[in-house]
């Protein structure tokens, strides 16, 4: 296993800039999760990583080497691809040997390695079938399975889960979680789901556009969101947002007024030049609770109700239009037409200015933050 | 800063590819090439200088009105392209009824007659050519166009009907149920709504069925050599054969047997090559 | 792409069903399947001078096979053409499939322009071609002895077409230059076909690019290839318009670029010394049938049947 580190990387394809100077420190061992809507470059950056594509400026060092000019197979990496892409003509067998072989390894190395890879991920009876033969979990497995023997130094995972069925994906992302403990591999991860990234990393890179918004832990990422794109790309249902209106501010508190004409005085140090402005509210769903009075209320008319058993989403329509999303108890009784007044802690809020950059929330309750 | 991230194996690798493509296009090319330059040379030029372009001393005309005066290439040129015209239309429509006919109605030995029609793709038409020729003396249509046409048209319409079903099954389930949901009947369907949408393939049935036709040597030498009927291929083949020691006659008559070819060719190239691969890999 | 087979019944629309499949189906039996039957037919009648034609059975199959005559003509023109496809097998199909792979190469530059460029010879008539080659080989115009000098070759050239021991093997290279673009468009399509993820797996498994080629590409096109072949096979026994465009019917020198196709029309329409027997030319087009039938059903079922599409 080894260290990556990215260093300024930028790709361009002719006049077109795609990846603006990514860096990026990643530990031995580390599972390493890039996010992002579709064509923020994630993708683009794996195949970087992978020596598919060219670099056009920055360094990229696997384990302490400059690997810039080297071939995919001199770089010591193995990858899954999203659509499996196993050889349809070879068996399961062969399909996992193939690259060991090209490497000259001798066959009983080559077979002791496939076995092994086949026995943890439960292939041993499939070997000799093709991949026309076995469903798409198998599929997925083997896909795994050749990146396993050639024993690299870093993993690359292209959206491995997004062509599985529902459950499938759940059950493929445990044992992928078991599988990166077992190996203690290295591994860098694609994904544009979310809930596979706050599940399966031990390091998130959200990316937008070309850019990295925030690198951070699953639960640093869910707290303490740097960026406003961030905060609503983490966490499902996605973070409620509001243009609140800002009235004062005093040492480490800023008061504002929330639509609707409640006022809240939240933990924020914001520049005294920001007063009379409007500015972005953020609350999760999760952490509003209806009927009640607290540091932040706000309140709004219930127009669509979801209940799921183990909770009820309650979607409000408030004073100026904007929707939030509140999640109650299962049992909770509220019907369409009622008008709901949804509390939080202050601690639980976030703020974000013009530029979508967050304030910084001073004194954070235990249950707001990600420090442990 | 771009060559940092070049690999040295890469730039070897791509000058090695580009001097093997470069060097089998020049064997494709060259000859042509040689055959058109010196159709316009005089015939010292051709003799003295045959790899040079034809300058100021060399350049000459002669060849070119030598085959005009003595040939009659326009009419060469006006059969074939009558005989490849008529033809293509006729197989298309033929074609293209059949293949609607074997890919939306369930009938009682439709596998068997597509299979049936298919067989031609494989199977030379020229073998039974003894047979042919007796029944188009016993039309009366020998030396004629309409019997080039009538043989051609039943050479072309085993894979023009094959390509054209394939096409035709691709087409969504729902048009043509809209269409019967409209109550319009099954003649006016097919020349109302399907026929339009075959468009995309025509590129590729006409491709598949004018080549062999343009370039065919075989039945205009056995039913239509007679005076005022050949095909340009057959024409320049009598030609040469006349005039062979002629050295620009004979270069100045494949020259504008080449021109117009390479120039279609390279204005239709791209419509070309997509029909080719298109229905070929099925 | 949804498949939607045959879905209406007919009987709701008899006469349009009929009045569509009728007019190929006539056509195609008229002026195809009829005349096939036909000559086969004819090639069990003989007509005697002067006389009747009458049936003969198979006698004039002996004659063809057996007469020492027929049968040294027929059996030199088979094994000509035998020849004539093993140069196509060995020298046009690989060619074809190299530059098919190397077009197909990931960010080639002016792919497209090469490819253009290298089937034109395809698009030209045989006869042109014929022609084209048999000036620049001409010993009288001196071309081809230039171009051979400028590799310091010039020892080499010789009157390769008026020769009996290369006339058949240069009108094959003629062929070959010609053809080559039929199974580069094929192989080339059917690699086109493969999606990039595989050669991405590929390569990131260690592969250069050859050996993608080698390992995943090939195998992958195997059963376009086969088609290649079976469509060499027939073309190259039905082949006639370049001999007869550069030898005449008499495919000479001495019978040595004679082929089937040949053999069919000097026997059909005659020749110099002797007149044209359309009997005797219906049995050599019979044979021709059934040797190509031979290949056409070796392929079907030893080939085709071995050779699994893999899903891709």
């Amino acid at each position: 296993m080894a260290d990556l580190k990215l260093d300024q990387i930028r790709k361009s394809y002719g006049a077109v800039d795609v990846l603006h100077g990514i860096d990026l420190d990643v530990k031995d061992g580390e599972f390493v999760v890039f996010v992002g809507p579709s064509g923020c470059g994630k993708s683009t950056l794996l195949r970087i990583i992978a020596g598919l594509e060219d670099i056009t400026g920055g360094d990229l060092m696997i384990g302490g080497d400059v690997v810039n000019t080297k071939s995919p197979r001199d770089r010591g990496i193995a990858m899954v691809f999203q659509s499996y892409a196993l050889y349809p003509h070879m068996t399961v067998y062969k399909n996992m040997a193939f690259g060991l072989k090209l490497a000259n390894h001798d066959k009983s190395a080559i077979d002791q390695r496939v076995r092994e890879a086949a026995r943890i991920l439960q292939l041993d009876q499939l070997l000799d079938r093709r991949p026309s033969e076995l469903s798409g979990g198998q599929r997925q497995r083997v896909a795994i399975g050749r990146a396993i023997v050639r024993q690299p130094k870093v993993f690359l995972f292209d959206e491995p889960l997004s062509n599985l069925d529902a459950a499938l994906r759940v059950q493929t992302r445990i044992e992928i979680a078991k599988l990166h403990q077992e190996l203690e591999s290295t591994i860098v991860y694609v994904t544009h789901d979310q809930v596979e990234a706050m599940t399966l990393a031990d390091k998130i890179v959200v990316m937008n556009a070309g850019n990295v918004e925030q690198v951070g832990s699953p639960m640093q990422l869910y707290h303490h969101p740097q960026t406003r794109f961030v905060a609503g790309f983490i966490g499902s249902p996605a973070m409620n947002f509001t243009t609140v209106h800002i009235d004062a501010v005093e040492q480490g508190r800023v008061t504002v007024t929330v639509p609707g004409g409640a006022k809240a005085v939240l933990p924020f140090d914001v520049p005294a030049g920001d007063v009379g402005k409007d500015v972005e509210l953020g609350v999760r769903p999760e952490h509003l609770s209806p009927g009640e009075q607290g540091d932040l209320s706000i309140s709004g008319e219930v127009d669509v109700v979801e209940k799921l058993g183990d909770s009820t989403y309650l979607y409000l329509k408030l004073a100026n239009g904007d929707r939030f999303t509140v999640r109650a108890p299962g049992h909770s009784r509220i019907k369409i037409g009622e008008t709901v007044s949804a509390a939080a802690e202050a601690g639980a809020s976030h703020l974000f200015d013009a530029n979508g950059k967050a304030y910084d929330k001073l004194q954070c309750p235990a249950e707001y933050s990600a420090d442990e | 800063m771009m060559t940092k991230n070049i690999r040295r194996e890469d730039m070897s690798r791509a000058v090695i590819v580009h001097a093997i493509l470069l060097t089998y296009t020049l064997v494709a090319l060259y000859p042509i090439f040689l055959v058109i330059i010196n159709a316009f040379k005089s015939r010292k030029g051709i003799f003295s200088a045959p790899m040079s372009l034809p300058n100021a001393e060399t350049f000459s005309l002669e060849g070119f009105t030598k085959v005009l005066a003595r040939s009659n290439f326009e009419l060469f040129f006006f059969n074939s392209f009558t005989v490849t015209v008529v033809t293509i239309v006729i197989v298309l429509l033929l074609a293209s009824m059949a293949a609607w006919a074997l890919s939306e109605y369930k009938f009682p030995g439709n596998t068997w007659l597509a299979l049936y029609l298919a067989v031609g793709i494989m199977v030379p038409i020229r073998l039974g050519s003894v047979s042919i020729l007796n029944l188009i003396v016993e039309l009366g249509l020998i030396n004629t166009l309409t019997a080039l046409i009538l043989v051609y048209v039943a050479q072309g319409l085993p894979l023009a009907i094959f390509i054209l079903t394939e096409f035709m099954h691709q087409i969504p389930k729902d048009l043509k149920e809209a269409a019967r949901c409209d109550g319009v009947g099954e003649f006016k369907i097919f020349f109302a709504v399907i026929l339009p949408l075959i468009r995309p393939a025509v590129a590729t049935v006409a491709v598949f069925t004018m080549i062999p036709i343009w370039n065919d040597l075989w039945f205009p030498l056995i039913l239509a050599p007679g005076d005022g009927k050949q095909t340009i291929t057959l024409g320049i083949q009598q030609f040469i054969g006349q005039y062979v020691t002629d050295w620009n006659a004979v270069l100045a008559s494949l020259s504008l047997a080449i021109i117009p070819i390479l120039i279609l060719y390279l204005i239709f190239s791209r419509q070309l090559i997509r029909g080719l691969t298109s229905g070929a890999v099925k | 792409m949804a498949h939607s087979g045959p879905m209406t019944d007919w009987r709701k629309a008899k006469l349009p069903v009929f009045a569509f499949l009728a007019p190929a189906t006539i056509i195609y039996t008229l002026f195809m399947i009829y005349p096939l039957i036909d000559s086969i037919r004819l090639s069990f009648y003989a007509t005697p001078s002067g006389g009747e034609m009458a049936f003969v059975g198979f006698d004039n199959y002996r004659t063809i096979l057996g007469d020492p005559d027929w049968s040294a003509t027929f059996w030199n023109s088979f094994w000509n053409n035998m020849k004539f496809f093993a140069v196509h097998m060995l020298v046009q199909n690989p060619i074809g499939i190299a530059l098919a792979g190397i077009l197909s190469l990931p960010q080639l530059r002016f792919r497209n322009t090469y490819r253009t460029m290298m089937i034109m010879p395809t698009m030209l008539s045989v006869v042109i071609v014929g022609f084209i080659w048999q000036l620049i080989l001409s010993p009288v115009w001196g071309v081809g002895v230039d171009i051979l000098d400028i590799f310091g070759l010039k020892s080499l050239f010789g009157p390769w077409l008026g020769k009996e021991g290369s006339a058949l093997i240069t009108l094959s290279f003629i062929s070959v230059w010609q053809w080559v673009g039929i199974p580069l468009m094929l192989i080339y399509a059917a690699l086109l076909a493969i999606p990039d993820d595989l050669v991405d797996a590929a390569i990131v498994d260690g592969a250069t690019h050859f050996e993608v080629f080698l390992h995943i590409k090939l195998p992958l096109v195997l059963p376009t290839v086969a088609m290649v072949s079976i469509l060499t096979f027939v073309g190259n026994f039905n082949a006639f318009d370049l001999i007869y465009a550069v030898k005449g019917a008499l495919a000479g020198p001495n019978f040595s670029t004679d082929i089937m196709g040949t053999l069919f029309y000097r026997t059909f329409f005659g020749y110099q010394l002797q007149l044209g027997d359309p009997s005797l030319g219906a049995t050599v087009a019979s044979l021709m049938f059934l040797i190509i039938l031979a290949g056409v059903l070796f392929y079907l079922f030893a080939v085709q049947r071995r050779l699994a599409r893999y899903q891709l």
